[in-house]
């Protein structure tokens, strides 16, 4: 049954199978598919030993290479450091007013200072760095509750804003709620909020919450409202309020003042990336020079 | 034990093609050479033509700035966005081909078919090996591969040439400044020219490329192909030399005047003409796929003809059928046909889209986006800035300084994030490498931002001439009141 013999017609071997006087040629795979496919087992086998290949009860098969892709990714981020250590070194040696002369290294300061930003501070202060009335001040505008040079920015992120370190930025508004009756500080209020209003320049004085704010409040915000950076008291003159600009709203401040908070970032972030971080913010529309 | 029929693929193949396909001269080799030199020197010549641009661009006449994201051809200037023109390109180039095809049949494949060209290129260098060194000695199986890696080299730096600064670039290339991209690109044409030109050759029409496998839909009657005259040729047989007159006797005469009588064509199965073809096909089995078109056949024949002195033309460009015909002369070629005319004018509008295209290409793109992440920002002197993301991009000649002014904002002063400060208009110095972008603040003085949305618009003039390059409408914010 079973013989191997030459096909008279094609002169290639036969099976050697016959079923009712039907006989197969021997037509086996190529040899390249046969080998291709050694290879694949070969592969597969080499694979499952060097690499990560199959979860164990209580861990996984590491493989002889040891290879993981946390570690890859470990390495990838060390690397793409590395690359930007000669950045980061310039950005350390460079004062801070002359970072942004320098072309290239304002480029990377503000691309690291983007990503940066976003990760840490556009949580508050939103990705537009526009803020929110009420909560968080705006950075893109030209007011600065401690000031918009870059070293202002710097001391700023650096040392952050009542939290509670030696040179954080430090400031407290008495609650006047307690101090002052409720019809003083709606005329205090009033007065405030003429300050900003240039038509009023000449008559306000004759205003019955003048000599109240000059009593109270001129002392930190200024007798105009021009307020105090190193003081850390607000412009009361100009067009932006942080926490509204309703007459409720300055009542509101006047009797139980609202204080922002903002942590301290040199604990949390290295140097270079508060330098890009102020860089950032300096160039977003507001810096000051 | 029951019979089988067997259908024999095997011995239906053909043989072989000789390793390198025999010489030959005449009217089709002639015109073959000439267009391929023509067209390698196209190749090969183009990147190091120089054309001056002024001092801050490349004075390439042909590059791809890949980097730049822009072409240059001669005076031209080509950006992503042009991208329609090159669609006008690819449909001229299929149009004129097809037309080509439905005239004279496989003209493209026969004469200007890169792969045809190089493959005619190597042939021609490994012929000339082998007549210096002889054929089989182990000097031409060196000699051999190694002038075929080193042109298959040269080809692919020709191509590397129109993507990067050509006589820079060999230096460039030895010193490792070269660009990650060159070296891959000339690795990887390296490795497919060798493939194609040296080891593949005629097995990629025969086999990969799908420009054969359509010939049947493009050709028809009309279309000009290479026959083989069957109706003189067949049946094929030995040309014998007559003997010599006092050697003749009768039976010799005899014998060869039956032979005549049993009527061999004008065929003498030379061979010739398979010993030439590139493909290696035997045009005597009719019209083929494997039929490039090149001719090399019907000038083979042809000089087979005039040595045993009968007419020329038994292999010739002819319409298909004219086999049967039973004609020594070609026949007229019937140029005006409804397809030809259809496919010239087809060719004639894509060529006159691409030219409109052309002179309608913007020289300057200005880009102008409202950022509006808040919409608009409070300033403490009361007035209301918006901020913009600005880009600008141009192809002019010349162009140093731009102005830029805000209208339908009354009293509105613009600044950039890194660059000027001005009122109602701010200028921008234009950098060598001609784009600019940067942050745009527009500010509304106290009082006058609109209540919500206002349109304005950006404009954009030559600082020198004053005219105007660019205008963008677009949003300004201000507080709803």
């Amino acid at each position: 049954m079973s013989k191997q013999e030459r096909d008279p017609l094609t002169g290639q071997l036969t099976t050697g199978h016959e079923w009712d006087g039907i006989k197969e040629l021997r037509t086996p795979i190529p040899n390249w598919w046969l080998i291709t496919f050694v290879v694949t087992w070969v592969f597969a086998i080499g694979y499952l030993v060097l690499y990560p290949s199959f979860a164990t009860t209580k861990d996984y098969a590491r493989g002889l290479l040891g290879w993981s892709s946390t570690k890859e990714l470990a390495e990838a981020t060390g690397r793409a450091r590395d690359q930007q250590s000669a950045w980061r070194t310039q950005l350390l040696a460079t004062p801070l007013e002359k970072i942004e002369a320098n072309e290239e290294l304002r480029r990377f300061a503000m691309a690291g200072g983007q990503a940066a930003f976003n990760e840490n501070c556009a949580g508050c202060h939103g990705v537009g760095a526009g803020g929110q009335i009420g909560q968080f001040p705006s950075l893109i505008d030209d007011d600065w509750l401690w000031g918009g040079k870059v070293t202002d920015i710097h001391a700023t992120i650096r040392h952050g804003i009542r939290d509670g370190g030696d040179e954080t930025r430090l400031s407290a508004m008495p609650a006047f709620g307690e101090i002052l009756k409720p019809e003083e500080i709606a005329a205090t209020a009033d007065f405030v909020l003429s300050l900003s209003d240039r038509s009023r320049d000449a008559t306000r004085a004759s205003l019955p919450g003048a000599a109240l704010y000059e009593t109270n409040c001129a002392a930190c915000h200024g007798a105009k409202g021009e307020g105090s950076r190193d003081g850390g008291a607000p412009r009361l003159d100009d067009a932006i309020w942080l926490y509204g600009s309703s007459r409720e709203a300055v009542i509101r401040q006047v009797a139980d003042p609202k204080m922002g908070q903002m942590p301290a970032w040199q604990s949390r972030l290295d140097e270079a990336t508060i330098r890009m971080l102020t860089v950032y913010v300096h160039t977003l529309g507001g810096g000051e020079k | 034990m029951a019979t089988t029929a067997v259908i024999d693929t095997v011995s239906q193949r053909r043989p072989a093609r000789l390793p390198i396909p025999q010489t030959v001269r005449g009217r089709y080799r002639t015109i073959k050479t000439a267009i391929a030199w023509a067209l390698l020197a196209f190749y090969f010549i183009t990147p190091w033509l120089r054309w001056d641009r002024g001092p801050s661009l490349p004075d390439q006449a042909v590059l791809f700035d890949l980097p730049g994201r822009r072409l240059f051809v001669l005076g031209l200037e080509f950006w992503p966005q042009d991208l329609p023109i090159a669609v006008g390109a690819l449909v001229l180039g299929a149009f004129a081909l097809f037309g080509a095809t439905a005239l004279a049949g496989r003209v493209w494949c026969g004469f200007t078919c890169p792969q045809t060209v190089w493959t005619d290129l190597f042939f021609t260098v490994e012929r000339f090996c082998e007549r210096l060194f002889g054929k089989g000695t182990l000097l031409s199986r060196i000699a051999k591969p190694i002038a075929q890696i080193a042109l298959a080299v040269l080809t692919a730096f020709g191509f590397a040439a129109f993507f990067n600064d050509a006589p820079s670039l060999p230096s460039a290339l030895v010193t490792g400044a070269a660009p990650l991209g060159a070296y891959l690109a000339i690795g990887i044409l390296s490795l497919t020219t060798w493939l194609f030109a040296a080891y593949a050759k005629e097995r990629i029409c025969l086999h990969m490329c799908p420009w054969p496998r359509f010939q049947a839909a493009l050709l028809d009657k009309d279309s000009l192909v290479v026959t083989y005259q069957r109706w003189r040729g067949e049946p094929r047989g030995k040309k014998k030399a007559a003997l010599r007159l006092e050697l003749n006797d009768l039976t010799a005469l005899i014998r060869e005047a039956a032979s005549f009588e049993a009527g061999r064509g004008d065929c003498i199965d030379c061979m010739r003409c398979v010993n030439v073809c590139p493909t290696g096909v035997d045009i005597r089995d009719g019209l083929q796929m494997g039929c490039i078109g090149c001719g090399l056949c019907v000038d083979a024949c042809n000089e087979v003809m005039a040595k045993i002195e009968r007419p020329a033309g038994l292999i010739r460009f002819d319409v298909e059928g004219s086999d049967r015909a039973g004609s020594l002369k070609q026949e007229a070629v019937r140029l005006l046909r409804p397809k030809t005319l259809l496919y010239a004018m087809l060719c004639l509008f894509a060529f006159g889209s691409m030219a409109v295209g052309i002179t309608r290409m913007e020289s300057v793109l200005l880009d102008v986006e409202p950022q509006r992440n808040p919409p608009f920002v409070q300033l403490s002197d009361g007035s209301v800035r918006n901020d913009f993301s600005f880009r600008l991009a141009h192809r002019l000649p010349h162009l140093d300084r731009v102005v830029i002014r805000a209208e339908g904002l009354a009293g509105a002063s613009l600044r950039f994030a890194t660059g000027e400060t001005g009122q109602e208009t701010v200028a921008l110095a234009m950098p060598g490498n001609r784009r600019i972008s940067d942050r745009l603040f527009i500010t509304a003085a106290p009082g006058q931002a609109p209540s919500g949305r206002a349109s304005i618009r950006v404009i954009v003039t030559d600082a020198e001439s004053g005219a105007t390059l660019g205008e963008v409408e677009t949003y300004f914010w201000g507080p709803a009141r």
